[in-house]
């Protein structure tokens, strides 16, 4: 089920890429195609962000929530501003709406990471018992 | 499954394998007799020696230099990071944060502290850090299947 929900997000993004890319030709770009190709670009700014604050730095996943909640509101604020999502009036509901993403994020990450050591140590214990 | 060995003097130590198709029990087989291959070239003491793969514990990255941990001695590898992970590559060595790759024989436990962080306990006890972006690899090695 995962991987399925997985390959039809992925699918799904290639799909509003290349249609768009096509009505580029014919019809430039309008609003509706604009706005997606700068959600595309916040989320790889997004996406590298996350990367190098996995690869360099190693909290507890609740502080790194906490961090990630603050640099993501601040990427998505900034973000926001300079393509005119955000004006000074409505720039808060980018905590809002980071704030529901991580949320969802946090609580999906906590149960893998806990089924993926569970399944680890099933695994372990299982050689254990084959050496024995 | 048959084992049968011979003794043929005039060739090396050869290993053949036989099977009806290949599945994944083969591919970790092939994947565990090829790490018997594997040695590291390291160096204690100003001594050079070789080290086995499954007297390696951990291999870790400190400070820009290679360390390999075994159950008593800790040895200096002239190498980097990616190559000593290209080498491993096929191997029970895994990746479990930026600065260590661990051998999962001798790992004994995952566990997740109260302060949610990761920890692999290994069998002589000593306990290594384990990065939340690594706990994949890991599974992943598991899922690989095991002879």
């Amino acid at each position: 089920m995962k991987k399925i929900l997985k390959d039809t997000c992925i699918l799904a993004a290639l799909m509003i890429l290349s249609v768009f890319s096509i009505s580029i030709i014919w019809s430039g770009i309008t609003d509706e195609i604009g706005l997606v190709l700068k959600l595309f670009g916040l989320a790889f700014i997004i996406a590298v962000a996350n990367f190098l604050f996995d690869e360099f730095v190693n909290l507890s996943i609740v502080v790194s929530y906490i961090i990630k909640y603050f640099a993501i509101t601040g990427i998505v604020m900034l973000y926001g501003f300079i393509v005119g999502w955000f004006y000074p009036s409505n720039f808060w509901m980018a905590f809002i709406y980071v704030g529901v993403v991580l949320v969802l994020a946090y609580f999906i990450d906590s149960f893998i990471v806990k089924k993926d050591i569970k399944y680890i140590n099933s695994k372990i214990a299982d050689r254990s018992n084959e050496a024995k | 499954m048959e084992i049968i060995t011979r003794q043929v003097k005039e060739k090396p130590l050869t290993v053949t394998i036989e099977y009806p198709e290949y599945n994944e029990s083969v591919s970790t087989l092939v994947r565990k007799i090829s790490s018997m291959d594997v040695n590291f070239s390291a160096s204690i003491d100003e001594r050079q020696v070789k080290i086995g793969l499954s007297e390696v514990y951990y291999i870790e990255n400190v400070e820009r230099k290679l360390f390999i941990y075994t159950i008593k001695e800790v040895y200096r590898l002239d190498s980097s990071m990616a190559e000593v992970e290209a080498m491993t590559a096929d191997t029970d060595l895994v990746r479990i944060s930026r600065t260590c790759i661990m051998n999962t024989n001798h790992l004994k436990e995952i566990r997740q502290l109260k302060n949610s962080r990761l920890e692999a306990v290994l069998d002589n006890d000593e306990m290594l850090i384990v990065s939340r972006k690594y706990l994949k690899d890991i599974k992943r090695f598991f899922q690989k299947g095991r002879v």
